[in-house]
């Protein structure tokens, strides 16, 4: 398995797996991290969530709700762009070639 | 239910999507016939396509007519469940989708037993595989069989023989080809119904959401209170437990892990999730909607809901109701049909994913030890699908007074609490074992089966008891974490020679689940 321990040693692969994993574990932490962080809030600060939004019928507990579901969709394109682009490396088409 | 006898709309265009799923079922048999086309369709599913698929497996009744139910009784609190669902699936895109499509072929258990003894996590992953599969047959079958039962007017039991008869047929016949174009169709027609009834709806309103939730707050039993936090729960513990079933149960649900096999790289894998989270995103988004707009349109109607808010037929009726008074007896059909095509669909890709259990990973990787021919272990999976078909078909009707709510909260736990930390801690640590990923496996499936028979759902509901000893309905918070926890000493403790082989395997495996070869 020598063609692995040379992709692995390679500078390059080594950079792209970190970059990788600097999308993959920041976006999931952040979005995962705001999703519980909505779901215990509006337990402590029930009467902040409570709030109508800009005069409307509308709580901050709705609002906010919608905007994390535009957030993870918003987030899913941006990931599947940049990653997309991260995988046009040299060394990974060299791998994929093998 | 109303007193009006069968739908004719209901029934000639559910009798349409049976005579096309057939149809499909029929073209994708022909090319239906090594393991690969059985299992993955050969690959070859487009992302577009398989992001349909993905979508519709979860679009199921549960969400379909269960969050708009939630939504009339709880309010907002049900927007935990609704998020939880596209934040879910984003999740699995960021962490999962490249490296399951690159590690694996037809199974997640290909994934878990890439580096680690093959055998015995096979065995594991088929029992979390069925462990999920089969209490989630059964909630969604009894839950059709009742909803049918109210919507056409037939038999409880001619209408578990119609759904388990033809999602055997569907899969036993034409594999994942045919489960996945029936999926994509149903995926389509649902799309379509709920934006209609959203415009429907919301046409009652003149498209004003402020007055559509201001008529919800003053009509509603509780008032206000549904427009802000503490309408469903009130306790951080069960919040966090809701959350976590969420984030890790959608993505150790065997039937929706199976997909990313279908398409034919890491790149289709990504694109595939991408549709499924927007698509996923935009229907959550109107079935909130469609939730609050049916409060101030249902409530004190006769024959719908009484002045206490209590629903006929339960709360898994809002939608359909909904339907007939927005679009009268055609539109009300129409829904009607759409949510039979729904569970229709859902059920046959589950039936498939736990007759890959069985038939690939139990029979043919671990009874055969890999020494069977394609051909063979085809018929063996065709054969393993009809005896789950019928043996779901029989359980449905045995067990046709449980709780829907119970079985499908088991699917989702067990998802969590087993199969994901194996899943995880094999993708993403070096230093886990064989024998740390099964000890944690089985602490997960152990801890969360007592910590449900314990909970109010079925120690005080279903066993009649005062109090329960558990206190909380979801037990992930302590499920999930037990099984890290094991699964991290138990792998850390490890001195084996075999624990020596997983980790340095671990270096080898990144390369290919990164890169793909």
């Amino acid at each position: 398995m020598s063609d692995e321990a040379d992709i692995l040693r390679d500078p390059e692969f080594r950079n792209m797996l970190k970059l990788r994993s600097r999308w993959r574990w920041g976006l999931s932490g952040g979005l995962i991290g705001i999703y519980f962080a909505y779901c215990l809030a509006g337990i402590y600060f029930t009467d902040v969530f409570a709030r109508p939004v800009l005069g409307t019928a509308v709580t901050l507990s709705i609002a906010l709700g919608y905007l994390i579901i535009v957030l993870a969709v918003v987030l899913s394109l941006v990931y599947i762009r940049a990653v997309g682009k991260l995988l046009e490396t040299p060394i990974v088409r060299r791998g994929q070639g093998q | 239910m109303t007193g009006s006898g069968p739908n004719v709309t209901a029934i000639v265009i559910f009798v349409t999507f049976i005579v096309a799923s057939l149809g499909i079922t029929w073209w994708a048999a022909k090319q239906t016939r090594s393991t690969g086309e059985f299992y993955t369709a050969g690959s070859k599913i487009t992302g577009a396509q398989n992001g349909f698929a993905l979508a519709g497996d979860f679009m199921s009744a549960a969400s379909f007519l269960g969050v708009t139910g939630l939504i009339f009784i709880g309010g907002s609190d049900a927007l935990l469940f609704v998020v939880g669902v596209v934040v879910s699936w984003a999740f699995i895109l960021f962490a999962f989708a490249d490296r399951m499509r690159n590690l694996g072929r037809y199974t997640f258990a290909d994934v878990v037993a890439y580096r680690l003894q093959a055998e015995r996590l096979r065995m594991f992953a088929a029992a979390g595989a069925l462990t999920v599969a089969i209490p989630y047959l059964i909630a969604q079958m009894v839950g059709a069989g009742s909803l049918i039962e109210t919507l056409f007017g037939l038999p409880y039991f001619v209408a578990v023989l119609v759904v388990g008869g033809l999602m055997t047929v569907y899969v036993a016949f034409g594999g994942m080809l045919a489960t996945t174009w029936v999926q994509v169709v149903k995926a389509a027609l649902l799309l379509a119904g709920v934006t209609a009834l959203f415009l429907l709806a919301m046409n009652h309103y003149d498209f004003d959401f402020n007055a559509m939730l201001k008529q919800a707050a003053a009509v509603h039993p509780r008032g206000q209170v549904i427009l802000r936090p503490g309408g469903l729960y009130d306790d951080p513990i069960n919040a966090i437990s809701i959350a976590l079933a969420f984030v890790c149960g959608t993505a150790g649900l065997p039937h929706v892990l199976m997909r990313f096999f279908t398409v034919p790289d890491a790149k289709q894998a990504r694109h595939s999730i991408g549709y499924a989270v927007v698509i996923i995103g935009y229907f959550q988004a109107l079935i909130v909607i469609v939730g609050f707009a049916s409060i101030g349109l249902l409530v004190g109607q006769a024959g719908y809901v009484d002045e206490s808010g209590r629903i006929t037929g339960g709360a898994n009726m809002v939608s359909v109701y909904l339907a007939r008074v927005v679009g009268g007896e055609i539109f009300y059909g129409l829904i009607s049909a759409i949510a039979f095509a729904t569970i229709l669909a859902v059920v046959a890709g589950i039936l498939l994913s736990a007759s890959a259990a069985v038939a690939h990973d139990l029979y043919a990787k671990v009874i055969r030890r890999g020494d069977i021919s394609d051909q063979a272990e085809v018929t063996v999976s065709r054969l393993v699908t009809v005896i789950l078909g019928l043996s779901t078909i029989g359980l449905s009707l045995w067990f046709r007074n449980i709780n829907v709510g119970i079985l499908a909260t088991i699917a989702l736990a067990v998802a969590a609490s087993v199969n994901f930390p194996a899943i995880f801690l094999s993708l993403f640590w070096k230093d886990v074992t064989t024998r740390g990923a099964l000890a944690g496996g089985v602490t997960g499936l152990v801890v969360v089966v007592v910590l449900i028979v314990l909970s109010p759902t079925v120690w005080v509901n279903a066993f009649g008891n005062a109090k329960a000893i558990f206190p909380y309905a979801y037990p992930t918070l302590f499920s999930v974490s037990a099984a890290f926890v094991v699964t991290i000493v138990v792998s850390l403790t490890d001195r084996s020679a075999r624990a020596k082989t997983d980790r340095a395997a671990y270096d080898e495996q990144t390369v290919h689940a990164e890169i793909g070869t």
